[in-house]
């Protein structure tokens, strides 16, 4: 016979808290296993507290960072003391969906964790620990940041990498655009994107996505030659414009960025991140009207390039059917 | 006949919290050291049946205490009382001729079980 | 030299409290690390909040760049705990902390984490030994940086920090004959300086 209501006056006030708190709470025994596990921690993993109490933590979330994770919860039972996690430094812990708006280019709860120690006289029997939500934050930080970025970008650099930004360049591809129209030759255009940035934010934060950007831009701005326009296009998009170069020089270049881009991972705080690009080349020809359709053929070779398999360069052809593919496996020279 | 007891620790509160430690009603006479001289001297003149000795103190270390014990025939039981328990210090104490090893702080509780363990106390 | 705020028998205790205090610390943290910790017998000294930086150059000779994390503790006693250390040490930290086999990508700890995490579990063990012998229960709020590389000047900017008393404890340790040094300091204001006083009056009193 069930009877919501006595069970509820049953449990004590502070019961209820713990379960209803929109908070994350957990906590674990010496073992990794799990002793406790409030609604929030319940409704966020799809896992109830009948079925991960009594394991092991690892056990129902075999993804969790397992060593880190123990060590921090070890070095609380040791030394009695807490132990945090800033979202600045982990984004999660625990791949939680969030609840906001599809806003922010955030996939997942970022958090922010507190590993408490729960003592018996001087004896820690086992650790709390709590989940807080950190996704707002995070947010209104990225938009502050960003936000701060355009204001810089109003001169004609982006803020962040300090090359060219895309006013300046498609201003830049214009001109040369319209003296190609005028007195003919060759001009060509690279566009290229980071492969899996989104994972690469989402992995290792923000601060690291935007270090990967930063060391991305310096490394191309090395190898290419200073005269040409070289611009941040998009997020994680970049542009070269290349008057007087033809399509096949152009690809050589292309690949050569390509290497560059993915021979080393980029060091953020002593985290080795790799990183690859996809790219797209096109050559301005007669069917171009006008510029814009030379930035939708350099899109649309990079799109291929991204559909065949990223970390790979292609061209744009004028004969759609024989799009010409370089694969990623051929050996650095 | 009362025991002879040296407490040698350099911090006041330290031997303020060894001699609150000790069994109310154990028969004993406490010499203070402040130092690690001064307990080699109570040892010598005698005092020193027993003597509850601190590893880290100035001008002679309870270590350096030790050894020049051992070579004077080491005739006290020594009790080494001390913050810092890892296992090697423990080791390198036991194998310079103490006889326990006690961590600080030290309360009765864990004080009365080796008392009683080396007859010292009944 | 301005007035001191303890007396020489209550230095003394504090000298006690915070030797002992490292004593658990060394052997919560070779267990954690698996490794043997070698804690030095820290030097205590209680300085007002504007002579901390010049107190703490003279008592270690630091100076060059350090990076400095601070983390606040309330319980009765309230304050907060900096960690300093040598920014260039921070480096071989890490490469001793990743260990041989270095982790996965997904479990690495960046440099920043690893100061955090350092300065958490020092500044968490010594402090938490220290107020617990003083009978406090402290609790602890997350890590945060002042800033890396700076000087020992910046750190202490009055405008930063508005506490009235400096407790300067030098820490060094050893791991794995590697030597680091790292600088405990705790600042706590006027009631909480009160309070540590009639609590080490208590313990020496206790006789």
């Amino acid at each position: 016979m069930s009877d919501p209501v006595g069970k509820a006056l049953d449990c004590s006030l502070s019961e209820l808290v713990v379960e209803r708190v929109g908070l994350g709470i957990f906590v674990v025994d010496r073992d990794m296993n799990v002793q406790m596990w409030n609604r929030f921690m319940h409704e966020h993993s799809g896992l109830s507290a009948q079925q991960v109490i009594g394991r092991s933590l690892f056990d129902s979330f075999p993804d969790l960072p397992r060593e880190w994770l123990t060590r921090k919860v070890k070095s609380v039972f040791l030394l009695g003391s807490f132990a945090f996690s800033s979202w600045e430094q982990r984004p999660y812990l625990f791949r939680f969906e969030h609840d906001r708006p599809i806003t922010g280019g955030v996939d997942h709860m970022q958090q922010n964790c507190t590993f408490m120690p729960l003592t018996r006289g001087r004896e820690v029997v086992a650790v709390c620990v709590t989940i807080a939500d950190a996704t707002d934050v995070s947010i209104v930080q990225r938009e502050r940041e960003e936000a701060l970025a355009k204001l810089r970008e109003y001169a004609n650099h982006d803020g962040l990498t300090g090359i060219t930004n895309r006013r300046y360049f498609e201003a830049q591809l214009r001109d040369e655009f319209a003296r190609w129209q005028r007195q003919g030759g060759e001009l060509s255009i690279l566009l290229f994107d980071l492969d899996h940035f989104k994972k690469i934010n989402d992995e290792f934060g923000h601060v690291a996505g935007d270090a990967v950007l930063r060391t991305t831009a310096q490394r191309v701005s090395a190898v290419i030659r200073p005269g040409n326009t070289f611009g941040r296009f998009g997020g994680e998009e970049f542009a070269l414009l290349l008057p007087g170069t033809t399509i096949d020089e152009a690809m050589l270049v292309a690949e050569k960025v390509r290497l560059t881009i993915g021979a080393e991972p980029v060091q953020v705080d002593g985290v080795r991140v790799p990183v690859t690009a996809s790219c797209g080349v096109a050559a301005a020809r007669a069917q171009n009207d006008d510029y814009v359709s030379l930035v939708n053929d350099v899109d649309a070779a990079l799109y291929t390039a991204k559909q065949t398999g990223r970390n790979r360069t292609h061209i744009a052809t004028t004969k759609p059917s024989l799009a010409q593919i370089i694969p990623a496996a051929r050996p650095a020279p | 006949m009362p025991l002879s007891v040296v407490i040698a620790d350099d911090s006041l509160l330290a031997r303020k919290v060894m001699t609150k430690a000790l069994p109310q009603d154990w028969d004993v006479d406490i010499t203070y050291a402040t130092n690690g001289r001064e307990a080699l001297q109570a040892y010598r003149a005698g005092k020193a049946s027993v003597m509850f000795l601190d590893l880290t103190m100035p001008d002679m270390t309870g270590f350096q205490v030790l050894e020049a014990m051992q070579h004077e025939d080491l005739n006290s039981f020594v009790i080494v009382v001390s913050a810092d328990v890892q296992p090697i210090a423990r080791e390198r104490v036991r194998s310079l001729g103490a006889m326990a090893f006690i961590a600080k702080p030290v309360t009765p509780e864990a004080l009365l079980p080796v008392l009683k363990e080396h007859g010292l106390y009944v | 030299m301005s007035e001191p705020f303890f007396t020489e028998t209550q230095r003394d205790a504090l000298q006690e409290i915070s030797n002992l205090a490292m004593g658990m610390a060394a052997t919560g943290l070779s267990e954690l690390l698996d490794a043997f910790i070698e804690l030095s017998v820290p030097r205590v000294r209680s300085v007002a909040i504007g002579e901390a930086a010049q107190a703490l150059r003279e008592m270690t000779g630091l100076d060059g760049a350090v990076t400095a994390v601070r983390q606040s503790f309330r319980s009765g006693i309230k304050g907060e705990a900096l960690v300093i250390c040598r920014s260039g040490e921070i480096a071989d930290l890490a490469v001793l902390a990743r260990g041989p086999g270095g982790e996965s990508p997904h479990e690495t700890m960046s440099e920043i984490e690893l100061v955090f995490d350092i300065a958490n579990v020092v500044a968490g063990a010594c402090v938490s030994s220290i107020l617990d012998q003083l009978g406090a229960t402290p609790v602890f709020s997350p890590p945060g940086l002042i800033g890396g590389g700076m000087s020992l000047d910046e750190v202490f900017r009055p405008d930063a920090l508005t506490w009235d008393m400096a407790l300067l404890i030098e820490v060094n340790f050893s791991l794995e004959d590697q030597n680091f040094r790292v600088h405990l300091v705790m600042l706590m204001a006027q009631e909480s300086i009160r309070i540590v006083r009639d609590a080490l009056d208590t313990l020496l009193g206790e006789t």
